[in-house]
């Protein structure tokens, strides 16, 4: 992938001499554009200086929920769309202030999966508890049937935080957390099998 | 089909919702990130708030769609949801943020009859 855009040549990083080192100057053109854009793509971006409390999930993927969750034929206001884009900022700091609030008072620093249903269940939403428990069950168990068969992943997002990628393609064994804490992770190989008759043959 | 976030080519693996997700996790992590004093998430937690995230849209709009008037119209209107929010302990949290709208004219109407009915008392 051609993301490495470095360049040591002082006169196309449009810097003067003096910034430059003498050792190698490793110059990391591509910023993080994913930061624009974040409340959704019909507003042509936003201003750099966004404020926190203003970050939303994009309006057509909250709205195509919406409609596939009412009936076919339904219409919904516009109003309305933008409102539960607000609602779901809202919900998704609800629940993560209240699982992180737990998650300090255990001295972990660490958000994990059940200090979120923990969360969610304290906060009214228990009936989300157990249909999310078999969703995580599955998706484990895809990414562990995948991974199998696929093997190990492009090197792209190794070691960089979590992209929406990842959650397609299956996952290296050691990079599960964003601090680097290996969780329990079951690296299934059918290279060994048990066979009795070479067990007999040592014994005999 | 629902559509997911996965490159066209990774349809065929999966069925939905068994490990696509139709929001984008990065944003759902920056929301979360923005919290106080949240340092880091771990994979688990970060799906689960991105399904959860799912299963709170459908309920607020479903929940929301059948509680208002719109259910006649075959509509969910901004109206809808504030009622819902205020009607269903499970949505109180988004009081704060879904005032009910009121008309203009319906407000100073209101205004009146307060005043209307404050006439003897010299102190309102």
């Amino acid at each position: 992938m051609d993301g490495d855009s470095s360049t040591t040549d002082a006169s196309q990083l449009g810097i003067s001499g003096e910034f430059v080192t003498s050792g190698q100057y490793v110059f990391q053109s591509q910023d993080d554009d994913g930061e624009e854009n974040l409340n959704d793509h019909d507003d042509g971006g936003i201003k750099e200086n966004f404020r926190e409390q203003d970050i939303y999930l994009p309006i057509a993927n909250v709205a195509r929920i919406m409609k596939n969750a009412v009936p076919q034929t339904g219409k919904i206001a516009k109003d309305a769309k933008e409102c539960v884009q607000e609602c779901v900022s809202e919900f998704i700091s609800f629940i993560t202030s209240e699982a992180s609030e737990r998650c300090h008072q255990e001295k972990r620093k660490t958000i994990n999966g059940e200090d979120i249903l923990f969360a969610m269940s304290t906060l009214g939403f228990d009936m989300y508890v157990e249909p999310l428990k078999l969703y995580l069950q599955k998706f484990r168990e895809a990414m562990k049937g995948e991974k199998g068969i696929a093997g190990v992943p492009g090197g792209d997002g190794l070691g960089d935080e979590l992209t929406d990628d990842n959650f397609t393609n299956p996952l290296p064994a050691g990079i599960i957390t964003a601090d680097g804490q290996q969780q329990n992770v079951m690296v299934y190989t059918t290279a060994y099998q048990q066979i009795p008759t070479v067990q007999q043959i040592q014994f005999s | 089909m629902k559509m997911s976030q996965n490159t066209p080519d990774k349809e065929d693996q999966s069925s939905t919702n068994k490990k696509t997700i139709s929001l984008p996790i990065s944003r759902v992590r920056l929301i979360m990130k923005s919290s106080p004093d949240v340092s880091s998430i771990n994979q688990d937690a970060l799906f689960l708030t991105t399904k959860a995230t799912e299963l709170f849209v459908q309920h607020l709009a479903v929940a929301s769609f059948n509680n208002g008037p719109g259910k006649a119209t075959n509509s969910l209107s901004y109206t809808d949801l504030a009622n819902t929010a205020e009607e269903m302990e499970t949505f109180h949290f988004l009081t704060d943020i879904l005032p009910k709208k009121i008309l203009a004219r319906d407000y100073l109407q209101s205004l009146e009859q307060m005043q209307d009915g404050n006439d003897d008392d010299p102190d309102f």
